[in-house]
């Protein structure tokens, strides 16, 4: 564990003196995945929008507005809560990317409003996401875990949950949305987010088990019992959240296997076995393949796509230029 | 016991299937064929008119003005009937889900409430043939039969639109120059509009525009260079779109030599800000090989203004060929330039490849070495493709032409290489083919950009391009880019442009009249036969012969013969062949796109109006996945000696786009760029990349994924 106390000499981080590999690969990973959501060219979605129903762009709109709220604390209290438990100076340096990409997502959602929605609509949202019980209660969960002085592995779990569980009952319905051929570039940009969030559930989880494997079997058996039980907790009111935005356009069983097949992506984050057995865990062919962004075959000219990256600069040598 | 467990769900869930291993790890074809059916069960039949007799249905939808009454007032009843028999006893049935997706959201004549369809696929296939034979039944049969048995497919413009009352022009592609000087500007932007309101994408020559900082009536520090017309056009672009069937879309080449050049790629990168961000415009460089000589050398690279160069030659910069002037213009102190190392040019270019795909390259000295015809080539189009000689516009000050120039567009169809060779018959399947493209120009006349419709008139230019080549091989048990692979495409390109010269030339006999300036022709001098009456473009090895076997192609004593014929009679299409990427219509014909390797062994295909569908490959099974290599796998090399193969053959371009894995940095972008010119590639189309998922956040049994 890193040294804690008052007196503690600053020190400069050296890249060149790991004690991780994974830091380095992963800051390698978040740093070619950045981007902005000016990238994607939204405004082709707005024919699109106008073919949705009145109900399914106020539920579209409510739902994007739980995911701002959701990154927004990642952003600004998951991740840097994280960061006074980092093993490594690496470790400190990768979070601080996460919480700017946290930044970055939470953005984006207003980016996705103020090209599709009208303000009226916009304040509504926001005020429907301040007074839903459900999401505040999913909210102040997984906020409990962050305050200071708790034990540095329960809020790793916490994150991890949130990383890889509790967005995608949100996740569901801009994927499900793509398949069905409407907002295909909001689809892409949230292709980006799941791209992201997909490394930092890994990430933390990663840590997770760095920390894990070094307590006893006692403690971990406590720390195991600790995450299902924070896990059926939440759970539980993701399938109310759940059952309230979607049970009137008709999906909510769907989006109750996605959740089933993400908690298990979750909890093998953490090393832990799956919850849900495999037949309830099936999620629809078509949602499962639009989280995949690799290869995808775009048609440039009306999308931008998720699979460009920053790339690697390496000067060319003579002997490149050999002709 | 699929079926049981299938049966339940959507089509769009049967297809993701097939982007999903199965429990042994096979890929689920059947899940795909499932959906195709169930997308017919479920939704087609339900939602297609119904008519008792064709000549119910003609008669209704020619009265509710969906059908062009002149299209088949050219035939007699009896032909119809007869010509509609022989469609639909073919028994055509789509092999693929996006294949019938993609035709019924995309091509079919719908109600005009966009509820229910009129045509079935033989209906649109009838259609364009009757269109283009504008009358003649024998040819229109041949049309008919090409089509539907896969050998030819028209271009998306032209089999959308053909024999369809409201709709937009049959051609694709479009390509204006503009010049340095407000009314040409002014008069570029009114014909991208007009052009992307009829369903085309324009590319626009941003070459003579001063630069950032030149001087406008002799003050200093007035233009504000090219960036500001692209955001011009970019927003054109989006404002235009054809009755919302199509976005519109374009793009821009700027020479590499334009002082703006490096601004201009900027515009792509990821933090650009919003004010210079390009989003939905194109790019395209255009590059000669002095540039590669300096960064050969390590040296710095001379950028020169664009509005003293034309001060100086009296012509426009991009009529200069910039290899063969340059030390004269370094070395002319009235040309202010200003100079950037060429290498990090080149390295600038491939981090926005990088981070966006573009720009497309397109190499100026090979292309005009590889052009027959006279004149100077200074830009490419949409698709990097079309690549035709064009002249400048003057104009009045009351914006009127005081001078008409010409400027390019091409219409396009590809043929379906293996069902092509099936057919065993290459001179009847080219012929059709040059014959319904070249119908497509004599029944075009952009009147809304005068100097398009001149082009048009005066050159007929086509561009004939083929596509499934890689599934062809991969059927064949050949590797896409092996020596058989690429001795394949040589001689093969070399008979289809024999046959497409041969069938220019009974075209000109026919028509009594050959494009405007053959004379100066590199055909009408025989210069451009020399290789073809020098040696012999036969296949050498056993294994290409087996595959020619009852193939008939031309040998030098044809070619001699040919070129006699057309020195005597001449040529009637000024262009004939360009390779395009074939999106849509390889979908719709069951092909592997272009002469590309595969993308991936199944496909995700994203567009606006489908979402995102999954493809197979054509004529993959689980039997031989080996020979569908995907192009990441196979490199960039063995990609561009396929393509060096073919190019040879070529009169314009080939959509070439590289691809790479995340994990490649800007040197291998450079160095696939450099093999690709020694190579004599013309032009480089988008570079793609494909990021494998971090080990651990991958979804599993995920067929796309690669892992």
């Amino acid at each position: 564990m890193k040294d804690m106390t008052a007196t503690r000499i600053p020190r400069a981080i050296n890249w060149n003196r790991l004690e991780d590999d994974k830091d380095l690969e992963v800051w390698n990973r978040l740093t070619v995945n950045f981007w902005l959501p000016e990238k994607v060219p939204l405004s082709n979605d707005i024919q699109s929008w106008a073919t949705l129903t009145g109900h399914e762009k106020q539920l579209t709109i409510r739902v994007f507005t739980g995911l701002t709220l959701l990154d927004t604390i990642q952003n600004t209290v998951g991740a840097p809560a994280l960061m006074p438990d980092a093993i490594t100076p690496h470790e400190e340096a990768v979070l601080t990317n996460i919480a700017f990409m946290e930044a970055v997502h939470a953005r984006s959602y207003s980016s996705i409003f103020s090209t599709l929605c009208s303000t009226r609509e916009i304040d509504e949202a926001f005020r429907w996401s301040e007074e839903n019980p459900h999401l505040q209660a999913k909210a102040k969960a997984v906020l409990d875990t962050y305050v200071p002085g708790n034990d540095p592995l329960k809020r790793k779990i916490a994150s991890v949950f949130l990383e890889s569980f509790l967005f995608y009952s949100g996740f569901y319905l801009p994927m499900y949305w793509s398949s069905r051929a409407k907002l295909t570039n909001t689809a892409d940009l949230i292709r980006l987010i799941i791209r992201d969030e997909a490394v930092h559930g890994y990430y933390i989880g990663y840590k997770f088990q760095r920390g894990y494997e070094k307590l006893s079997e006692a403690e971990q058996a406590e720390l195991k019992d600790y995450a299902f039980g924070l896990m059926f907790e939440l759970y539980g009111i993701e399938n109310q959240y759940t059952e309230e935005l979607y049970d009137e356009i008709g999906l909510t069983e769907d989006v109750k296997v996605f959740l089933h097949y993400n908690a298990n992506k979750a909890l093998q984050n953490l090393g832990f076995e799956a919850l849900f057995p495999p037949e309830v865990s099936e999620v629809n062919p078509a949602i499962l393949a639009a989280l995949s962004p690799d290869s995808e075959n775009h048609d440039f000219f009306s999308g931008s796509g998720s699979s460009y990256v920053i790339g690697k600069a390496v000067a060319t040598e003579d002997e490149d230029w050999d002709f | 016991m699929l079926d049981s467990s299938l049966n339940e769900l959507d089509y769009h869930a049967l297809n993701a299937m097939l982007n999903l291993y199965d429990a042994d790890g096979n890929i689920r074809f059947d899940a795909d064929r499932m959906a195709a059916r169930q997308y017919f069960l479920q939704h087609v039949n339900q939602n297609t008119v119904f008519f008792h007799s064709l000549d119910e249905k003609l008669g209704y939808l020619v009265a509710e003005e969906y059908y062009e009454e002149a299209v088949l007032d050219q035939y007699t009843k009896n032909f119809m009937r007869e010509i509609w028999d022989a469609a639909y006893t073919r028994k055509f049935r789509f092999p693929t889900f996006l294949g019938a997706f993609k035709y019924y959201t995309s091509y079919t004549l719908k109600t005009r409430d966009g509820q229910r369809y009129l045509e079935r696929y033989e209906d649109r296939v009838v259609m364009t043939a009757l269109a283009l034979a504008r009358g003649d039944e024998a040819l229109a049969m041949s049309f008919m039969e090409e089509i539907l048995e896969g050998r030819f497919q028209p271009a998306t413009p032209t089999f959308l639109n053909a024999g369809k009352q409201s709709r937009g022009e049959l051609i694709s592609c479009f390509l204006l120059r503009l010049e340095d000087n407000m009314e040409s500007i002014g008069r570029g932007i009114n014909s991208a509009l007009q052009l992307s309101k009829r369903g085309g994408g324009v590319a626009l020559l941003l070459t003579n525009i001063r630069e950032h900082g030149a001087p406008i009536k002799g003050i200093e520090n007035q233009s504000s260079g090219v960036i500001p017309v692209m955001k011009l056009l970019e927003d054109s672009f989006s404002y235009a779109n054809q009755l919302g069937a199509r976005q519109g879309a374009g793009a821009v080449y700027l020479n590499a030599h334009h002082p703006d050049i490096m601004r201009f790629l900027d515009t792509k990168r990821e933090n650009a800000d919003e004010k210079i961000r390009i989003k939905t415009l194109s790019l395209g460089v255009v590059i000669p090989d002095i540039t590669f000589e300096l960064a050969k050398k390590n040296a710095d690279m001379y950028l020169f203004s664009p509005h003293d160069v034309e001060k100086i030659y009296g012509v426009p910069f991009s009529e200069i060929p910039v290899t063969e002037k340059y030390a004269e213009m370094v070395d002319d102190k009235r040309i202010r330039k200003s100079k950037v190392n060429a290498r990090e040019f080149f390295q600038t270019i491939a981090e926005i490849q990088f981070e966006s795909g573009y720009p497309y390259v397109m190499f100026e000295d090979t292309v005009n070495r590889m052009n027959p015809i006279d004149g100077r080539i200074n830009m490419s189009n949409l698709c990097s493709e079309i690549l035709q000689v064009n002249e400048a516009s003057e104009f009045n000050d009351d914006l009127s032409y005081s001078h008409l120039g010409t400027d390019i567009s091409c219409n396009l169809g590809s043929l379906n290489i293996a069902r092509t060779m099936d057919g065993k018959d290459l001179g009847r399947t080219v012929g059709a083919a040059i014959r319904a493209l070249t119908a497509v120009s004599e029944m075009s006349a952009i009147n809304s950009v005068p100097s398009v419709r001149r082009g048009n008139d005066e050159s007929h230019a086509i561009g004939q391009g083929q596509m499934n080549l890689h599934g062809f091989l991969a059927r064949e048990h050949i590797h896409y880019g092996s020596p058989e692979g690429v001795e394949f495409t040589s001689v093969y390109f070399a008979a289809v442009a024999y046959h497409a010269i041969r069938t220019s030339c009974d075209l000109a006999q026919e028509r009594k009249a050959t494009f405007k300036g053959f004379e100066a022709s590199g055909y009408a001098s025989g210069t451009f036969f020399d290789k073809y009456t020098d040696r012999d473009w036969l296949p050498e090895s056993e294994r290409v012969q087996a595959l020619c076997d009852g193939i008939s192609l031309p040998t030098r004593d044809d070619w001699a013969a040919l070129k006699a014929d057309v020195m005597k009679h001449g040529l009637f299409n000024r262009n004939l062949q360009a390779v395009p990427p074939t999106g849509s219509i390889s979908y719709i014909n069951n092909s592997t796109s272009s002469i590309h390797p595969i993308v991936s062994k199944i496909e995700i295909r994203k567009e606006g109006k489908i979402g995102r569908v999954y493809y197979p490959a054509a004529f993959m099974n689980n039997e031989n996945l080996e020979y569908y290599r995907d192009a990441y796998e196979i490199g960039p090399e063995a990609l561009i000696d396929t393509y060096a193969a073919a190019t040879e053959h070529v009169d314009q371009g080939l959509s070439l786009t590289l691809f790479f894995p995340a994990e490649a940095t800007t040197r291998d972008i450079n160095r696939a760029q450099i093999y690709a010119w020694k190579k004599g590639i013309k032009t480089i189309y988008y570079v793609r990349l494909r990021q494998e998922a971090l080990e651990g956040t991958e979804v599993q049994g995920c067929v796309s994924c690669t892992l």
